[in-house]
C-alpha cells in the first residue's frame, strides 16, 4: 500500500502530465483488484462539499475515497466503526513556518529567514525536517497538509505543499512549488521625532523616508519585470531548467509565476500596502493570494471584484487602531466572505508551534459572524482549491484522497479531541512528544517522602 | 548745573535707599573716565498704561523708580526733581515677568516618559550601583569624589555655580519675549540639582542673583541609549525607585547627623555625603522641588511620591494633562507649564493620513487648552518656554490658550504673581508697587496677550533694555494691497477660529461605568458559580453596593434590586489573569541589576491603555501585572481590577495581599541576550540558586540590624527599598511569584525557599512542573501556567498542553494565564484547552481562569467565584464559557457594568465619526498654512510624539530586554 500512493504524490505534483500517471495508477490499482476495502462509518462525516451526512459512511479503497453516502453496504470491506465520531477531510495549514523552525530563541534550529531581498530561487521544502518534533503535535490536531513559507527579503522564496506523513520530504510533497512568496515593501513612515528615535544619527524625515518607500516599490516592479522579459525570451514550452546552460537561476525560478501557471503569495497587511497590492494586481494577470491581510476588510469588495483570495491571520491581533471596535479582527473574516472574498486562515507566516490551533483562529471568526460551513470550507477544500487541488484534495466525495480525521464533536470547538487520523487511506499515529511525555508523568509514582 | 543737581539728587537716593531697604547701598561708585557713565538713578516713568497686578491698572500711571527699586507708585504723583522722565505714552508696563523654568542648553529638550521603551541594547552590566552582585563590577557613579551611588543622582549640584552667564543668547531671547528674571535650572540626571532665580540683566553675575538655591529639581527621566542604559536605573519604574529610595536615604542621614550631634563619638564613624545633605533644605522649608514627570500619569505619580514625604512639588506639565482633569482636582502642587504644542506634519501623501491616530489628532486639537484646564481644575499655574522647539513661538501660542479659556489676569499671573510666589521672593517681584525691584516689560500696541502688540523694553532693577522692536529705524515696510492684505487678514482669522474650536473629545468620554444599580437580581441565567454549588441552570443572584448577597435557583427579593433577565445566557465569575504585563508605563523590565526588588509596578500602571477595554471585553476583571523577568528578582507586583475609566490608584484592588516577581532559567541567565551579556552574576542555573540565597540572607541581616538598633535605641541602619521588599517575603507579608521552567529548578527553588522558612505562592509558567506535582503540592505552591505555548526557547521544549490537568490532578493549585495582551481577552478559550487535554470536566477547568488565579492571588476570599459576600465580579456569556462559540455580552465589576457589546461598537462608530472631523479639520488647516513647517523639518514628527500612555505593546516574559 506504501509503494502506491508516494508515487501518486509526486505525479500529482506535476499537473497535466500528472493527471493522465495518475489515472494510470487507478487503473492499476485498479487491476490489483485484491486491495482491501475499508469501510468508515460515523456518527457524522463532514463532507464539505456535499451534505452533511449524520450518521455517515465512507467507503475507501487503497488511499482513495471510492464512495460516500448514509450508509454503504460494502460486505468485503474492513469495517472500522466510528460511531460517536465526527469526520473531517485533512486540514490544511497555509502560510507556516512548520518544518523550518524547531525552537525559536535557538538559531541553530531555525531555518526560515534568508538574506537577500531578491532571492525566488530558494525553496522551502528543501529544508523541512521530516523529524521536527512539531510536526506529530500538529498533525495530531486534524492538520494533513502543511505549507512551508521561506521569509526573508521581498521576493523570499518559494513555498510547496506537504503532507504530514512520509519517511522524508520526497515522500511527504504534495505539490512543489506551490507558491512564490512576495513580501510586501512596508509602507508605513516611522514618524518618530528624532529625540525618540532609537539611533538618532540614523533618523530620517518623511520626506526622506517616502522616498525610500517609492524606490523599493520600482525596484520591485523592476524585477517583476525583468522576469517577464526572461520569460518571453525562453518562449512558454521551457520548462524551468535552472541547471541547463544558459539557465540564470533566479530568472528560472521565476517562469512559473510570471506565467501566471503558479500563485504569487503577497504578504502585506497594512491598508497602504494591500491598496498598493491591488492597484498592482489590477495591471498584471498573475494569480495573487494575500496573506497577511489586517486591513483587508477595508477594502473587501476591491479584493473580491479581483478574485484575490486572503490567507487571513490576523483574528488574534489586536486592534490596529484606536477607532477600531475591540472585535475587529474577530469580524473581518466575515465581512471579507460577504463581500464575496474567498478567506482562508493561518495562525501566522512564522508560527510553528502552535499550528495546532488553527481551527480556533476560524471558530472565534464563527462565534462572531462566519457561518461555520464556510469556516470548515476555509480549512478544507478552499485552501485545495487556491492551489489547484480541489480535484484531489480537501472534501470527502468519492475519487479523492482517503485522508480525513475523527473527532469527539465539533471541529470548530476547543473542547473536541482528535481521536484517529489517516492519510491516503493509511491509519497514522497521533503520538507526539507532547503525549509521550504526558503518558511517562502521569505514570510517574508519588515520591517516597525522604525529607 | 546738573552735575550739582546730580550728586544732590545721589544724596537723597542714597537717604530714601536707606529707608527702603534694609541695608545701607553702595556708595556713590564714580566711574574712571572712558567707561560708560553711571546712569541716572532716579527716574519716572510718565504716561504710560500701568498694570499693577493681574486685574488692577492705572490708565494712565506714573512709576517712579529709584536706585532699581520702586519709589513710588500712582495716579497723580508728583515727579521727584532731577529725576530722568520716561515718557511712556501708548505703552502698557507690566510687572516684569518671570520665565520658572530655563535649562541653559543649545537645545532644551522635554523629559518624556510618555515613550520609555527600549531603544537600543548595549552590553548590559551592573553599573552604577553600589551593588557588588556582578564580579568585577565596584561602585562607579560616574564622577569622582564623594556623592550618590548612583551617578544621575545629583542634587548637591548647583545652577549658580557654572550656569549663569549674562551673555547666554537665551538670555537675550527671554528679554525680547518680556522676562526679566529666570530661574536658571540644571539639565540632565534624575535628581538634577538646584536652580538660581536670577535677573537676566548683561551685567555683574555677582549682582544678578536673587536667590542662589531656589529649587531642587528633580526628572523621571529613564536612560537613553548607550552606556546610561546599562546602568541602574534604566526603566520609569527604577527611576521612581530611585527617586524614593534617595529621599529615605536624605532623611535617614539627617536623623544620623541630628543624633552624631549629640553623640560626638559617633560622628566620625558615618560617611559624608554631599548629595544626601543637599535634600535637606526640602524639608526645612527652603526649597521646593520641582519634578519633571514627562506624563500625564507621572505628574500624578509625582504627586503622590511627593506626598510621602510630606512635600508638595512644583510640576512641569507635559501638555497632555486635559487627559485626566479629574486628577487634579483639589491638587496643592503648581504647574510650571509650558507651551509647546503639536503642530501639524506635512505628509508626503494623502494616504499617510492614514497613520495618523484620533488620539494623535485629539492631542492637538487639546493641546492648547491644557492650561486652561489646570488653571479651572483649581490649580497655579506658571509659564515657562522650556520645552518650545523656537522661543518665538510662545506668544502666538500663549493666545491659542487664551483663545481656549485662560483669562487674561490668569496668563500674566503665571508670568509674575505665580512665580513670584513659588521663588519666594513676592515681596521683590511680581507686581509693581512700592519696595519691589524696578522690573518691568514694556508692550506698545495693547495687551502682551495680543502678537500683534510690540514688546519694545524690558527693565532689569531699573535698568532699560530696548529690544529689537524699540530700535527698528522706522523704514517703511514692503507692504502688501490694501485688498490683498485684508483677504489675508480675513482668511487667517478664519484659520484661526478654526484653530481654536476644539472638537475633539475626552477619551473620559468613551469610558468607565455604564450603569451602577444599588442593587441588581439576576434571573433566568445558567450560573457557573465555580464553588461547591456547581452549574445552576436557570439561577439567580442578587446583588448589592457590589457585593454578592445570595446565589441560588431562586433568592430572596429586595425591592430596590434592578432585574437584569439573563434568560438563554450563561454568568461566570469575572476572568482572572494570574500573570500579566499589560497596561505598564514604561519598561517592563528593570534590567541592569540581578536583584531588583525595589522597583514597583503599581508606580507605573497606565489605567489609561486601550488593551484593558480590550481585555474586559472578553471577561477578564482582575489581572495580576508583573515584571518580566530579566533578573532573578524582578521587583513588585500588583493586582488590578479592569476598573476601566479609573485612575491608577483606583484600579489597583486594594487590599490584595503584595506580591514580588522572582525568575530563574534562561532569561536570568542572559542566554538568549547575545554573546555580550556573560560578566554579569548569575550566567547559570547553579549562579540562580546561589544569588537568590545570598539577596535573601542579606534581607534577613538587614532585619535583625534594624532590630539591635531599635533595642539600643540607636538610629537604624540606611533604610534600603530592596532589602526591605525581601524581607517582607522572609515575613510571610509579600507572596513570591517565581518564574520557573525546568523541573531542575523548580525543586531548588522550592528547597531554597522553604530554608528560608517561605512558602511560594505560585510558579509563573511552571512548564515543567507536571514532572514534579507532588513536590509542588507538597510545598504548596500553585501553578500560573500556559495552556499551551512550547518551544520558543529551549527550556520549554518538554512543556506539554496536558501539563494543567495533570498538575491539578496531583493536587497543585493550577491557573491558566495569559502573559499576552491578547491571550487576556479569551482566557475562557484556555481553560478550555484543558477539557481537551487531559480531560478536565467544563467546571474544574473553568476554575482555572477563575477560582485558582484568585488563590494564587491570595484574593480568593473576594473574587473568583459567586458566592455570598464576594465581590459581584461576572460575566454574561452567549453561550457556555468553554464553548467555542461563547462571546462576552457583558462584563461588571462591584456590581457595575463596565462593558456591553452593543455600547462598545457604538463606541467605536462614534470615535471614527470623531476622527473623521478632526482629520477634515487638520487637513484644512494643514493646506492653508503659511507658517507650516518645512517639509523635513523635525518638528513635523513631534506630531506623532508617542504618548505612551496610549501605547498597547503585546509584551510578555520573553521580552527580557526592557
Amino acid at each position: 500500500m506504501r509503494t502506491v500512493s508516494p508515487a501518486c504524490a509526486l505525479i500529482a505534483g506535476h499537473g497535466f502530465l500528472g493527471f493522465w500517471l495518475c489515472v494510470v495508477c487507478v487503473i492499476c490499482s485498479g487491476l490489483r483488484a485484491q486491495e482491501q476495502e475499508v469501510l468508515f462509518s460515523a456518527s457524522v462525516v463532514h463532507t464539505v462539499q456535499g451534505p452533511t451526512l449524520k450518521p455517515g459512511a465512507i467507503l475507501v479503497r487503497g488511499s482513495r475515497i471510492i464512495a460516500v453516502g448514509e450508509r454503504l453496504e460494502a460486505p468485503q470491506a474492513r469495517k472500522v466503526d466510528l460511531t460517536g465520531l465526527h469526520l473531517y477531510p485533512g486540514l490544511f495549514a497555509l502560510n507556516t513556518g512548520l518544518g523550518l523552525r524547531e525552537i525559536d530563541a535557538v538559531r541553530a534550529t531555525v531555518d526560515q529567514r534568508e538574506v537577500g531581498d531578491f532571492t525566488p530561487e530558494v525553496t522551502s521544502w528543501v529544508a523541512v525536517n521530516p523529524d521536527s518534533e512539531l510536526l506529530p503535535v500538529a498533525r495530531a490536531q486534524g492538520i494533513a497538509f502543511f505549507e512551508p513559507v521561506p521569509t526573508g527579503g521581498v521576493v523570499a522564496g518559494q513555498s510547496g505543499l506537504l503532507r504530514l506523513d512520509g519517511w522524508g520530504v520526497r515522500d511527504m510533497i504534495v505539490k512543489a512549488p506551490l507558491a512564490l512568496h512576495v513580501f510586501w515593501p512596508q509602507m508605513n513612515l516611522d514618524p518618530t521625532p528624532r529625540d525618540q528615535s532609537a539611533d538618532p544619527a540614523r533618523w530620517k524625515s518623511l520626506v526622506e523616508q517616502a522616498r525610500e518607500r517609492t524606490a523599493g516599490l520600482k525596484t520591485l516592479e523592476d524585477f517583476l519585470r525583468q522576469a517577464e522579459a526572461y520569460a518571453r525570451g525562453r518562449g512558454s514550452d521551457w520548462s524551468p531548467a535552472p541547471t541547463a546552460p544558459g539557465g540564470v537561476p533566479v530568472w528560472e525560478a521565476m517562469l512559473p509565476f510570471v506565467r501566471g501557471e503558479r500563485p504569487i503569495v503577497v504578504h502585506a497587511d497594512e491598508i497602504r500596502q494591500i491598496r498598493a497590492v491591488l492597484q498592482w494586481a489590477e495591471t498584471n494577470r498573475w494569480r495573487v493570494i494575500l496573506a497577511g491581510g489586517r486591513d483587508a476588510w477595508r477594502e473587501a469588495r476591491r479584493l473580491a471584484a479581483l478574485k484575490i483570495p486572503v490567507i487571513y491571520e490576523h483574528v488574534f491581533t489586536r486592534p490596529a487602531r484606536d477607532t477600531d471596535s475591540y472585535d475587529v479582527h474577530y469580524r473581518a473574516p466575515e465581512i471579507l466572505r460577504q463581500a464575496g472574498v474567498t478567506v482562508l486562515f493561518s495562525t501566522g507566516v512564522t508560527d510553528a508551534s502552535l499550528v495546532k490551533n488553527l481551527p480556533y483562529h476560524a471558530a472565534q471568526a464563527v462565534a462572531h459572524g462566519l457561518p461555520a460551513g464556510a469556516a470548515l470550507r476555509a480549512l478544507t477544500w478552499e485552501a485545495a482549491r487556491c492551489h489547484g487541488l480541489d480535484n484531489q484534495l480537501g472534501s470527502l466525495e468519492p475519487g479523492k484522497e482517503a485522508t480525513f480525521f475523527a473527532c469527539s464533536g465539533d471541529l470548530l470547538d476547543v473542547r473536541t479531541r482528535v481521536e484517529r487520523m489517516w492519510i491516503r487511506g493509511r491509519e497514522v499515529s497521533l503520538e507526539n512528544r507532547h503525549t509521550r511525555l504526558y503518558e511517562k508523568y502521569r505514570q510517574r509514582p508519588a515520591p517516597q517522602a525522604t525529607h | 548745573m546738573q552735575g550739582i543737581a546730580s550728586v544732590f539728587v545721589r544724596w537723597q537716593v542714597l537717604l530714601w535707599a536707606g529707608c527702603l531697604t534694609p541695608w545701607v547701598g553702595n556708595a556713590t561708585e564714580i566711574v574712571p573716565p572712558g567707561l560708560p557713565p553711571e546712569r541716572p538713578i532716579l527716574r519716572a516713568l510718565v504716561g504710560g498704561r500701568v498694570v499693577v497686578r493681574p486685574g488692577e491698572v492705572l490708565e494712565p500711571g506714573i512709576v517712579v523708580v529709584r536706585d532699581g527699586w520702586i519709589e513710588a507708585v500712582g495716579r497723580d504723583l508728583e515727579i521727584p526733581i532731577g529725576a530722568e522722565v520716561w515718557r511712556m505714552d501708548g505703552l502698557t508696563i507690566y510687572p516684569g515677568f518671570i520665565e520658572s523654568l530655563y535649562v541653559p542648553m543649545r537645545t532644551n529638550p522635554f523629559v518624556d516618559t510618555r515613550m520609555t521603551e527600549p531603544v537600543a541594547v548595549g552590553g548590559w552590566t551592573a553599573g552604577g550601583y553600589q551593588f557588588l552582585g556582578a564580579p568585577g563590577h565596584g561602585v562607579d557613579r560616574g564622577v569622582k569624589g564623594p556623592g550618590h551611588a548612583v551617578g544621575r543622582v545629583l542634587p548637591q549640584r548647583r545652577a549658580v555655580e557654572n550656569l549663569v552667564d549674562p551673555e547666554d543668547p537665551g538670555w537675550a531671547a527671554l528679554r525680547e519675549l518680556g522676562f526679566t528674571a529666570a530661574v536658571v535650572a540644571p539639565a540632565e540626571g534624575i535628581f538634577r540639582g538646584q536652580s538660581a532665580l536670577v535677573l537676566l540683566g548683561r551685567d555683574d553675575p555677582n549682582r544678578l542673583i536673587l536667590r542662589p538655591a531656589v529649587f531642587q529639581h528633580v526628572a523621571f527621566e529613564t536612560a537613553r541609549g548607550g552606556r546610561a542604559r546599562q546602568e541602574f536605573p534604566s526603566s520609569l519604574m527604577g527611576v521612581l525607585a530611585v527617586c524614593r529610595q534617595t529621599l529615605l536615604e536624605a532623611l535617614h542621614y539627617r536623623e544620623e547627623r541630628a543624633w552624631a550631634q549629640t553623640n560626638p563619638a559617633i560622628a566620625a564613624h558615618l560617611e559624608y555625603n554631599p548629595a544626601w545633605e543637599a535634600l535637606w533644605p526640602l524639608w526645612e522649608g527652603t526649597q521646593r522641588m520641582v519634578i519633571e514627570p514627562g506624563s500625564m500619569l507621572m505628574a500624578d505619580r509625582a504627586i503622590r511620591l511627593a506626598s510621602e514625604f510630606g512635600l508638595t512639588p512644583l510640576l512641569v506639565a507635559c501638555g497632555e494633562e486635559w487627559r485626566r482633569p479629574d486628577f487634579w482636582r483639589g491638587c496643592r502642587a503648581g504647574w510650571i507649564v509650558p507651551v509647546a504644542f503639536p503642530e501639524l506634519p506635512r505628509l508626503p501623501t494623502e494616504e499617510d493620513w492614514e497613520q495618523v491616530s484620533l488620539d494623535n489628532l485629539r492631542a492637538w486639537d487639546w493641546a492648547p487648552e491644557n492650561p486652561a484646564v489646570l488653571r479651572q481644575s483649581g490649580c497655579e499655574v506658571a509659564f515657562t518656554t522650556h520645552g518650545l522647539r523656537d522661543r518665538k513661538l510662545f506668544r502666538k501660542n500663549l493666545k491659542l490658550a487664551l483663545a481656549r479659556g485662560l483669562t487674561e489676569e490668569d496668563a500674566l499671573a503665571a508670568l509674575t504673581l505665580v512665580p513670584a510666589r513659588w521663588c519666594g521672593v513676592e515681596s521683590w517681584l511680581g507686581t509693581i508697587e512700592r519696595g519691589r525691584l524696578a522690573n518691568f516689560t514694556v508692550v506698545a500696541g495693547g495687551s502682551y496677550f495680543d502678537p500683534a502688540a510690540t514688546i519694545r523694553q524690558v527693565w532689569i532693577r531699573g535698568r532699560v533694555y530696548r529690544l529689537s522692536a524699540d530700535l527698528e529705524t522706522g523704514l517703511a515696510q514692503v507692504s502688501k494691497a490694501p485688498d490683498a492684505a485684508a483677504r489675508d487678514r480675513e482668511a487667517e482669522e478664519a484659520r484661526q477660529a478654526d484653530r481654536v474650536r476644539r472638537i475633539a473629545r475626552s477619551p473620559l468620554d468613551d469610558v468607565g461605568v455604564l450603569r451602577s444599580p444599588t442593587a441588581l437580581k439576576l434571573v433566568n441565567a445558567t450560573l457557573w458559580t465555580c464553588s461547591a454549588a456547581g452549574v445552576i441552570p436557570s439561577g439567580q443572584m442578587l446583588i448589592r453596593d457590589g457585593r454578592i448577597l445570595a446565589v441560588g435557583r431562586s433568592v430572596p427579593g429586595d425591592p430596590d434590586a434592578e432585574v437584569l433577565d439573563a434568560a438563554g445566557c450563561h454568568v461566570t465569575p469575572g476572568l482572572i489573569d494570574a500573570h500579566s504585563h499589560t497596561a505598564i508605563l514604561g519598561a517592563v523590565n528593570e534590567a541592569t541589576l540581578p536583584s531588583t526588588a525595589m522597583v514597583r509596578i503599581e508606580d507605573v500602571i497606565n489605567s489609561e491603555s486601550l488593551t484593558l477595554r480590550e481585555q474586559l471585553a472578553g471577561g477578564l476583571t482582575v489581572c495580576h501585572l508583573l515584571h518580566g523577568s530579566a533578573n532573578p528578582i524582578g521587583g513588585q507586583s500588583c493586582v488590578i481590577k479592569l476598573r476601566v475609566g479609573a485612575g491608577p490608584e483606583q484600579i489597583r484592588m486594594a487590599g490584595a495581599p503584595l506580591g514580588i516577581k522572582m525568575a530563574l532559567g534562561e532569561n536570568v541567565k542572559q542566554s538568549n541576550w547575545g554573546d555580550r551579556f556573560t560578566n554579569r552574576f548569575p550566567q547559570t542555573r547553579m549562579g540562580v540558586s546561589a544569588f537568590l540565597a545570598n539577596r535573601l540572607a542579606a534581607a534577613r541581616e538587614y532585619r535583625r540590624a534594624q532590630e539591635e538598633a531599635r533595642r539600643r535605641g540607636v538610629p537604624p541602619p540606611r533604610p534600603d527599598l530592596e532589602l526591605e521588599a525581601l524581607a517582607e517575603v522572609l515575613e510571610g507579608k509579600r507572596r513570591v511569584h517565581c518564574h520557573a521552567y525546568r523541573q531542575d529548578e523548580i525543586v531548588a527553588f522550592l528547597d531554597l525557599m522553604e530554608a528560608f522558612g517561605v512558602r511560594v505562592a505560585s510558579l509563573e509558567h511552571g512548564l515543567e512542573g507536571y514532572k514534579v506535582a507532588d513536590e509542588i503540592a507538597a510545598h504548596g505552591a500553585g501553578v500560573a501556567t500556559f495552556a499551551d505555548w512550547w518551544a520558543y526557547k529551549f527550556e520549554v521544549y518538554d512543556a506539554i498542553p496536558h501539563a494543567g490537568a495533570l498538575m491539578h490532578r496531583r493536587g497543585v493549585v493550577v491557573a491558566f494565564k495569559s502573559d499576552s495582551s491578547d491571550l487576556a481577552r479569551r482566557l475562557n478559550m484556555e481553560a478550555a484547552k484543558a477539557v481537551q487535554f487531559g480531560g478536565l470536566s467544563e467546571e474544574e477547568a473553568l476554575r482555572l481562569v477563575t477560582l485558582h488565579p484568585a488563590q494564587l492571588l491570595g484574593i480568593h476570599d473576594r473574587v473568583g467565584s459567586l458566592e455570598p459576600g464576594k465581590d459581584a465580579d461576572f460575566v454574561l456569556w452567549s453561550h457556555a464559557p468553554l464553548d467555542s462559540r461563547a462571546v462576552c455580552l457583558q462584563t461588571w465589576i462591584d456590581g457595575k457594568l463596565y462593558f456591553e457589546r452593543e455600547t462598545a461598537r457604538k463606541r467605536a462608530a462614534m470615535l471614527a465619526e470623531e476622527r473623521a472631523a478632526l482629520l477634515a479639520k487638520a487637513r484644512r488647516l494643514a493646506t492653508g498654512s503659511k507658517d507650516g513647517l518645512d517639509e523635513d523639518h523635525e518638528a513635523a514628527q513631534a506630531f506623532f510624539r508617542v504618548c505612551l500612555e496610549r501605547l498597547d505593546r503585546d509584551r510578555h516574559c520573553e521580552d527580557v530586554q526592557p
